[in-house]
C-alpha cells in the first residue's frame, strides 16, 4: 500500500473496492443457510453490494438519505450498509427485537425513507406503525416467506432490487463506472452510520459517526490486536449495536477478514463450534452462560470425568494464566497443563467453539474475577475493553500482557483520557461521534467545553495506570453512615454465583444495603431436579424455602468477601428477597441489551423496597407483566424477605483460607 | 437512469421450494377425498356409523367431536390403518375399500399422531429424511454402492428436507435425537416428517394437544402457512375450539361415531346438535 | 523383552483375532434383534448352511444328490466343474437372499404382531429345518472350505519377534495365523460398511426407523415386509462371512452351527442392540479366554476356554444386565 492511496481510504466502500482487488478470492462473508455454509469472496461481495446499491440508486436514494437496517445478522443486511454508504446515504441499524413503538420512534427520529428488513415479522411491525413514520417510502425484505401476497407497490424483495440493479449494470457499462466514481469522490466527512444507543437512560439517541472517524478508529484497533485477513469472526451480536458494527463490520473491511453469519439465533453455539472464530467478543453474561452450561454438564457426567475435570481445572488455575502470559512456570506445571490441555481444556474449548481464539474481549459490565480467570486459565486470551457508542466503541483496552479482571486497560493509541474532578471518566478519540442526530442540546450536554466526551462513568486509574470503572457516576451513593455504596460492584459479586442471574441492590441514603435477586432458572432448576424438588414455574421455584436457604448462603459468602475490602465493607447486604418474576425487557425492566433499568425497577417495586427496610418478613405484591405476544396480565405473589449475616474483616480471614 | 422508478419492474421472486411431488390434477375446491357411508366396528363396538363427508382440494378440514366420537378411527380409516366394514372411500376419483397404510403413503397421504410416533433414537434430520422414503427412486443396489445416482438423489432429498427444517424453524435441533426434545418441538418435527413426503393430503391428529398457548400459536401459524404457501390439503382433529374456528375452512362434527354437523366453523358453532353434544345433553 | 512378556502379547493378539470371529457371529444376531426384536436362534445354522452352499457351489456338487440317487437310482454327485470362488460367493449370497425372502413370505408374514417368544420359537424351528435341509441338499460329510485365504503361521512375524526377545532366551517367535488376520480385516471392513450403509443410505435410515418404531415406520410408507427381507438378507450375508471364516479355520461340519453358542456371552456382554457392543464384546471374550487359559488354566487343569466366556457373561448379567453398550434399562415406576 503506497502512502498516497492509503490516505484516500477514508470510507468503507473504498475498502470494499480495495479488498475486492487485494483479497479477491479470499472469503468475505459466510452464512449458514439450508444447513450449508454459503460463502462469498470479496470480489463476489463487491458484486452483491454493487447490484443492490445500483438498485437503490434507481429507487431515488440521494446522498445523506437515511436507510434503516433491521433484522438478525444476515449477509444482505450487512451488504445494505455498504450499498447505502456507496451512495453516500446513511445506514441506520435498528434493534430487531424492538417493539413497534420503539421502532417507530427511531425510524421517525432518523427520518428514514427506506427500510431494509429481514423478514415478515419486521415488515408487519413497520406496516402497523406506518403513519408514525411519514418519511418511509419503501420497505425491502430479505426473506420472502409469507410476503408474496403483500401489495408490492412499496414493499420489495431484496433480490428483486438487486436483480433490477444487475439489469441496469448489464444494460449500460457507464452505470458501474459512475457508481465507482461516486465512491472515489466521496470523502470521509460524510456520516458513515447512525447508531442508536440502547437507551439505558431514557429515549434512544442517534450517534452519528463520520466515515473517516470510523475508519481511523478501526485502523488503530486492527493494529492494536494484529488483526488481519486470516482472522475469522462469528457475527452474532445485535446488528444495531455499535460493538457489532465496529468489531465485525468495520474491522472486517479494514483488516479484510471473513465474517460468518449464524443460521439462526438458536444455533449460535453450534455455529460457533463450526466456525471456530479467532477474534471473539461476548458480554460477561454470555461467558457466565457458558460456565453455567459447563458446570451443569460436568455435574451430569460420570465420576471419573468429574474428578478429571476438577483436577485439571486446579492445574489450570495454578499455571494457566501464567503460561498464557509467558511468565515463569516450573516444568512440572507445564507438563501437567499440557496433559490437561490434551484431556480437558482442548475438548472443552472445542465444545464451546473457542479453540481457535487469538483475541477475545468482554465489556459492557464488570466480569466476575473467577469467571474471567476460568476462561483465561484455559488458554483463551480473554481481555477487557471499555467503550461507548459515542466513541464508536473503544476507549481503553488491555494489552496482551497486562490483563486483569478488575480493570479495563489503558487508553487505545490516539485516545486521550482523563478523570474529571468529580471522578468522571472523559475522553477524546479518533472514532468519537460527530453528534447526536437532530439532538444538538444532548450533544452539547455530553461534550465538555474543550471537546471531551463525558462518559457518565465513575472511575480511577490504578497504580499501574489501568482504568478501573466503579459504576455509573450518578449511581455511586452513600449509606446514611457515610460508607460508600457502589451497587454494581456488589451486584457483580453476587452474580458471580451461577445460581444468581440478576440482582438489583439498594442503599443510597439508606441505613444498610439490601438486594432483589433473580435466580438462574437453568442452574437452580437443574439443582432442583437433582434434589427432587418439584416446581411448575419460576415463581414457585423462587419462593421455595430451600432455594432461599441456598441464596442466603451465597449472600453470606458475598458479605464475607466484601468485608475483606475496606472500601466496600460497609455495603454488605443485610436483607434480601428473591423476586417472583424474571426481570424482562418486555416489561421495561431491562434494556434491549439486557442491562438493568435501575430507576424503573425502584419505582415499579417501591413497595418491596420499603418492605426490605421496614423489617417485615413478607410482602404481598401484584405485578403487571407483558407476554411475548404483547398481551398484558397480572401475577401476584407473597414474597419472603430474608436476613443475611454481616461480617467484619476479622471474620473473613479464616474463611478465605478455607475457600482456597 | 433518469427514468422514474417503477416498482412493477421489480416483480416478486418465485418460491424457492414447493411441495408438489403428489400433484394430482384435482383442481382447487374439487373433492379430493370422499367418505361415503363408512361404518367401522371392533368386535361389537361400533366406532363409526354410516359417516359421509368430503375433503376438498386446498382446504383445511377439521374433524371435531367429544372424546370417543370416532375421530381418530376416521383418520385411521382414511390412511389405511383400519379397513371399514361398510362404505367406500374415494381418493382422487378412485374408489377403494381396503388399502394398506404404505400404499396410502405412496399415494400422498401423510399423517401425524396424537401421541407422537417419531423415531426417538434418530436425529431430527434423519426423522424428516425418512418422510421422503416414498419418494425414493433408486433401489437398494445403488444405495449399497453409495455412488452415482443414489448419492445424487440423497442430496436432492436432503435439500428438500433442509427447506422444511428452515420452514419449521428447527435448525438448532437438526442433529439432536428427537427423544431428547421437548414435547412441542417433537410435534413440530413430526409435522416436518409428514411434510417431507410432499403430501397431497395431510392428516393431523391433535397437532396441538398438550401445548401451551405460545406453542399452539406457532403450530397454528405453521399449519396455515403449509396450507397457504404450498396449497396442501389438510384434515385435522383438534380439541381446542378456538384453534379450530381460527384455522379451518370447514368442520365436520362427530359424536358417538355419527356425523352430527358439517359446515363452516360459523355454521357448525350455531348447530343445535353440536351445541348439545358439547354440553353433554343425554341421547334419547 | 522377556519371553514372558512376548507370550503375553502373543496371547492378547490371538485373543483379539479369536474375538473378531466371535464378533462376526454376534453381529448377525444384533442386526436381526435390532430391526425386529427377534432373537434369531438359527444364526449359527445359517452360517453353516451358507458355508455348505458355498463349498457345494464351488466344487460343483449336485444339490440333493442323495435324494435324487435314492429316487432315480442314479449315481450323480458332481457336475464335474468347479466354480471360481468369487462366483461361488455371489451364488451363495443369492441363495441367502432367496432364503430370506422365502422365510418372510412363508413364516414371518403370518406371525406379524405375535409375541417375541413365538417368533423365537419360529427361529428354533428354522434352525432345525435348515440343518436338515442343508444335510439333504449337500450331504452330511465334513468338507473343507478353501477359497484361497492364506492360512498358517506367519514366518515373517516369527522371525521379527524372535529378535525382540532378550539374548539367549528360549523363544521361537510369535505364532499368529494369517487366516485370523484376514478374518479380522474382513470383520472390520464389514462393520464399517454396515455402519455406513445404515447411517448414510435411505434404506439404512428405513432400517433404523423400523428398529425404532414400527407404527411410525408404517405411516411414512416404509414396508415392514421388505425391510424384513432386507434385514434377513443382510444377516444371511453376515452368516456367509462368518461361515467362510470359521469354515476355513475348522472345516465345514455340524459343529460350525455351535459357534452360535459362543456368540451368546458376547451378546450379553455387548448388549443385544449394539453393533459396537458386539465387536467389543467379542474382543473382550476372545482376549479374556486366551489370557485365562494361559494364566489360570494351569491352576485348574486347563480347558478354561470352554466355560470362561459364560462365567464372564454371568457376572455381567448380575451387574450390568443391559450390557456394555446396550440401551440402559430404565424401570419406570
Amino acid at each position: 500500500m503506497s502512502g498516497a492511496s492509503s490516505a484516500l481510504l477514508d470510507t468503507f466502500p473504498k475498502y470494499l473496492l480495495l479488498n475486492a482487488k487485494r483479497f479477491a478470492s479470499r472469503p468475505a462473508m459466510r452464512h449458514k443457510d439450508l444447513g450449508i455454509w454459503q460463502s462469498w469472496t470479496w470480489a463476489e461481495q463487491l458484486d452483491e453490494v454493487r447490484a443492490f446499491s445500483v438498485g437503490l440508486r434507481s429507487m431515488g436514494v440521494k446522498p445523506g438519505e437515511r436507510i434503516a437496517v433491521i433484522g438478525a445478522n444476515r449477509p444482505r443486511l450487512y451488504w445494505t450498509f455498504t450499498a447505502a454508504q456507496a451512495l453516500r446515504a446513511i445506514p441506520v441499524p435498528v434493534y430487531a427485537d424492538a417493539v413497534g413503538e420503539e421502532l417507530a420512534f427511531v425510524l421517525d427520529n432518523a427520518g428514514i425513507t427506506i427500510a431494509v428488513v429481514q423478514d415478515q415479522e419486521q415488515v408487519d411491525k413497520l406496516l402497523t406503525f406506518r403513519e408514525k413514520i411519514p418519511t418511509l417510502k419503501h420497505i425491502i425484505y430479505d426473506e420472502p416467506r409469507g410476503l408474496r401476497d403483500y401489495d408490492h407497490t412499496d414493499i420489495h424483495a431484496f433480490e428483486a432490487v438487486q436483480a433490477h440493479g444487475r439489469s441496469l449494470l448489464a444494460d449500460d457499462a457507464n452505470v458501474a463506472v459512475s457508481w465507482q466514481d461516486a465512491i472515489s469522490k466521496a470523502d470521509g466527512d460524510d456520516v458513515s452510520v447512525i447508531l442508536y444507543t440502547s437507551g439505558t437512560t431514557g429515549q434512544s439517541k442517534g450517534v452519528m459517526v463520520k466515515a473517516s472517524a470510523a475508519v481511523n478508529a478501526s485502523k488503530d484497533t486492527v493494529v492494536f490486536d494484529g488483526l488481519n485477513e486470516q482472522d475469522d469472526v462469528l457475527a452474532y451480536l445485535p446488528l444495531a449495536w455499535s460493538g457489532d458494527h465496529y468489531l465485525n463490520y468495520a474491522h472486517g473491511y479494514v483488516a479484510g477478514f471473513c465474517m460468518s453469519c449464524p443460521e439462526s439465533v438458536e444455533t449460535v453455539s453450534h455455529d460457533l463450534k463450526e466456525i471456530g472464530p479467532s477474534f471473539y467478543f461476548a458480554p460477561p453474561r454470555v461467558f457466565e452462560g457458558l460456565l453455567t452450561d459447563v458446570t451443569i454438564r460436568i455435574e451430569d457426567a460420570s465420576k471419573l470425568k468429574k474428578r478429571l475435570f476438577a483436577y485439571y481445572l486446579g492445574v489450570a488455575e495454578k499455571y494457566g494464566e501464567a503460561i498464557l502470559e509467558n511468565r515463569n512456570v516450573p516444568l512440572a506445571g507445564r507438563l501437567g497443563y499440557w496433559l490437561g490441555e490434551l484431556l480437558v481444556y482442548g475438548p472443552l474449548k472445542n465444545a464451546l467453539g473457542l479453540s481457535k481464539i487469538r483475541v477475545a474481549y468482554t465489556a459492557g459490565e464488570a466480569i466476575g474475577p473467577d469467571l474471567f480467570s476460568f476462561f483465561r486459565s484455559l488458554g483463551i486470551n480473554l481481555k477487557q475493553l471499555y467503550g461507548q457508542t459515542e466513541a464508536f466503541l473503544y476507549v481503553t483496552a488491555q494489552t496482551d500482557n497486562e490483563v486483569r479482571a478488575d480493570t479495563v486497560g489503558t487508553a487505545i493509541p490516539n485516545v486521550d483520557i482523563r478523570i474529571s474532578d468529580d471522578g468522571e471518566v472523559q475522553f477524546k478519540s479518533p472514532g468519537m461521534f460527530s453528534g447526536y442526530y437532530k439532538q444538538d442540546e444532548k450533544t452539547k450536554e455530553t461534550l465538555t467545553e474543550d471537546g471531551f466526551i463525558k462518559t457518565g462513568d465513575a472511575g480511577f486509574f490504578d497504580k499501574e495506570g489501568q482504568l478501573k470503572i466503579i459504576d455509573r457516576a450518578k449511581d455511586v451513593g452513600k449509606l446514611t453512615s457515610g460508607a460508600l455504596f457502589a451497587p454494581k460492584y456488589i451486584e457483580n459479586a453476587l452474580k458471580f454465583f451461577p445460581n444468581i442471574k440478576e440482582t438489583v441492590t439498594f442503599g443510597d441514603q439508606r441505613e444498610f444495603a439490601a438486594a432483589f435477586i433473580n435466580i438462574d432458572l437453568q442452574a437452580v432448576g437443574n439443582w432442583a431436579e437433582r434434589n427432587n424438588i418439584a416446581y411448575a414455574s419460576y415463581q414457585e421455584l423462587a419462593s421455595h424455602p430451600l432455594v432461599y436457604e441456598m441464596i442466603a448462603n451465597h449472600v453470606d459468602e458475598t458479605n464475607r468477601k466484601l468485608a475483606g475490602e475496606p472500601m466496600m465493607a460497609g455495603g454488605q447486604i443485610k436483607r434480601f428477597l428473591i423476586l417472583h418474576k424474571e426481570l424482562d425487557a418486555d416489561d421495561g425492566e431491562l434494556t434491549r441489551t439486557q442491562k438493568v433499568r435501575r430507576n424503573f425497577i425502584a419505582e415499579r417495586y417501591g413497595e418491596l423496597i420499603e418492605a426490605l427496610y421496614d423489617g417485615s418478613a413478607e410482602k404481598y405484591v401484584e405485578t403487571e407483566v407483558t407476554f411475548e405476544d404483547g398481551r398484558k396480565g397480572t401475577i401476584n405473589a407473597t414474597i419472603k424477605i430474608a436476613d443475611a449475616g454481616v461480617y467484619t474483616a476479622a471474620d473473613n480471614a479464616p474463611v478465605k483460607e478455607a475457600a482456597e | 437512469m433518469n427514468a422514474p422508478f417503477d416498482p412493477k419492474k421489480l416483480g416478486i421472486p418465485a418460491p424457492e421450494f414447493t411441495l408438489s411431488a403428489h400433484e394430482d390434477g384435482v383442481a382447487k375446491g374439487d373433492v379430493l377425498l370422499n367418505v361415503e357411508n363408512v361404518s367401522l366396528s371392533f368386535g361389537g363396538v361400533r366406532a363409526i356409523q354410516d359417516v359421509s363427508f368430503d375433503i376438498r382440494k386446498g382446504e383445511v378440514r377439521a374433524i371435531i367431536g367429544p372424546n370417543g366420537a370416532g375421530k381418530t378411527s376416521m383418520l385411521n380409516v382414511i390412511n389405511g390403518f383400519y379397513h371399514p366394514q361398510q362404505g367406500t372411500i374415494t381418493y382422487r376419483g378412485e374408489q377403494r375399500k381396503a388399502m394398506r397404510s404404505t400404499a396410502a403413503a405412496k399415494q400422498g397421504i401423510s399423517r401425524t399422531f396424537q401421541n407422537i410416533a417419531l423415531f426417538k433414537g434418530m436425529s431430527t434430520l434423519d426423522n424428516i429424511m425418512t418422510g421422503r422414503i416414498t419418494l425414493q427412486k433408486r433401489g437398494l443396489f445403488w444405495q449399497a454402492l453409495w455412488h452415482g445416482p443414489a448419492a445424487r438423489e440423497d442430496l436432492e432429498h436432503r435439500r428438500a428436507v433442509e427447506h422444511i427444517i428452515d420452514f419449521l424453524e428447527i435448525q438448532h435441533i437438526r442433529k439432536t435425537p428427537v427423544g431428547r426434545l421437548p414435547y412441542g418441538l417433537q410435534k413440530r418435527v413430526e409435522l416436518g416428517r409428514a411434510l417431507a413426503a410432499e403430501p397431497a393430503l395431510l392428516l393431523l391428529d391433535e397437532p396441538m394437544a398438550g401445548m401451551n398457548l405460545e406453542e399452539k400459536e406457532d403450530m397454528s401459524r405453521f399449519i396455515l402457512d403449509v396450507n397457504h404457501q404450498f396449497g396442501t390439503t389438510i384434515a385435522l382433529i383438534e380439541h381446542d375450539m378456538g384453534v379450530v374456528m381460527d384455522i379451518s375452512d370447514r368442520v365436520v362434527v362427530l359424536d358417538y361415531g355419527r356425523k352430527i354437523g358439517d359446515g363452516t366453523p360459523d355454521e357448525v358453532s350455531k348447530n343445535q346438535n353440536v351445541i348439545d353434544a358439547y354440553l353433554g345433553v343425554p341421547h334419547e | 523383552m522377556s519371553p514372558a512378556f512376548l507370550y503375553f502379547v502373543e496371547t492378547v493378539l490371538n485373543g483379539l483375532m479369536a474375538g473378531v470371529m466371535y464378533s462376526l457371529v454376534a453381529l448377525g444376531f444384533v442386526l436381526i434383534f435390532k430391526a425386529s426384536g427377534i432373537f434369531n436362534f438359527a444364526q449359527g445354522v445359517m452360517a453353516l448352511f451358507a458355508a455348505l452352499t458355498l463349498v457345494g457351489l464351488q466344487t460343483g456338487q449336485v444339490p440333493f444328490a442323495h435324494l435324487i440317487n435314492a429316487i432315480f437310482g442314479t449315481e450323480v454327485h458332481h457336475f464335474g466343474w468347479e466354480l471360481p470362488s468369487i462366483f461361488a460367493i455371489l451364488g451363495t449370497l443369492a441363495v441367502m437372499v432367496a432364503f430370506a425372502y422365502l422365510f418372510e413370505v412363508l413364516v414371518l408374514k403370518h406371525l406379524v404382531n405375535q409375541e417375541p417368544i413365538i417368533l423365537f420359537m419360529a427361529t428354533i424351528g428354522l434352525a432345525y429345518f435348515l440343518e436338515g435341509f442343508g444335510d439333504l441338499m449337500w450331504g452330511a460329510d465334513i468338507k473343507t472350505l478353501d477359497i484361497g485365504i492364506p492360512s498358517g503361521g506367519s514366518f515373517w512375524l516369527e522371525d521379527v519377534t524372535r529378535e525382540w526377545a532378550v539374548e539367549g532366551a528360549d523363544y521361537y517367535g510369535m505364532y499368529i495365523d494369517k487366516l485370523d488376520v484376514v478374518a479380522a480385516i474382513v470383520a472390520i471392513v464389514l462393520v464399517v460398511a454396515l455402519t455406513m450403509f445404515s447411517q448414510y443410505t435411505a434404506t439404512g435410515r428405513a432400517l433404523r426407523a423400523v428398529a425404532d418404531d414400527h407404527q411410525a415406520a408404517l405411516s411414512v410408507g416404509i414396508s415392514l415386509r421388505s425391510i424384513w427381507v432386507i434385514v434377513w438378507s443382510i444377516a444371511g450375508f453376515v452368516a456367509l462371512v462368518a461361515g467362510i471364516m470359521w469354515g476355513a479355520k475348522s472345516g465345514v461340519q455340524f459343529s460350525l452351527s455351535l459357534i452360535a453358542l459362543k456368540a451368546l456371552p458376547v451378546l450379553i456382554l455387548g448388549g443385544f442392540t449394539s453393533i459396537p457392543g458386539a465387536i467389543v464384546g467379542g474382543l473382550i471374550i476372545g482376549v479374556g479366554e486366551k489370557l485365562a487359559e494361559l494364566y489360570i488354566g494351569p491352576l485348574v487343569g486347563g480347558a478354561i476356554e470352554n466355560w470362561f466366556a459364560y462365567v464372564v457373561a454371568l457376572a455381567f448379567l448380575l451387574f450390568r444386565p443391559q450390557g456394555l453398550f446396550g440401551e440402559k434399562i430404565i424401570e419406570r415406576v
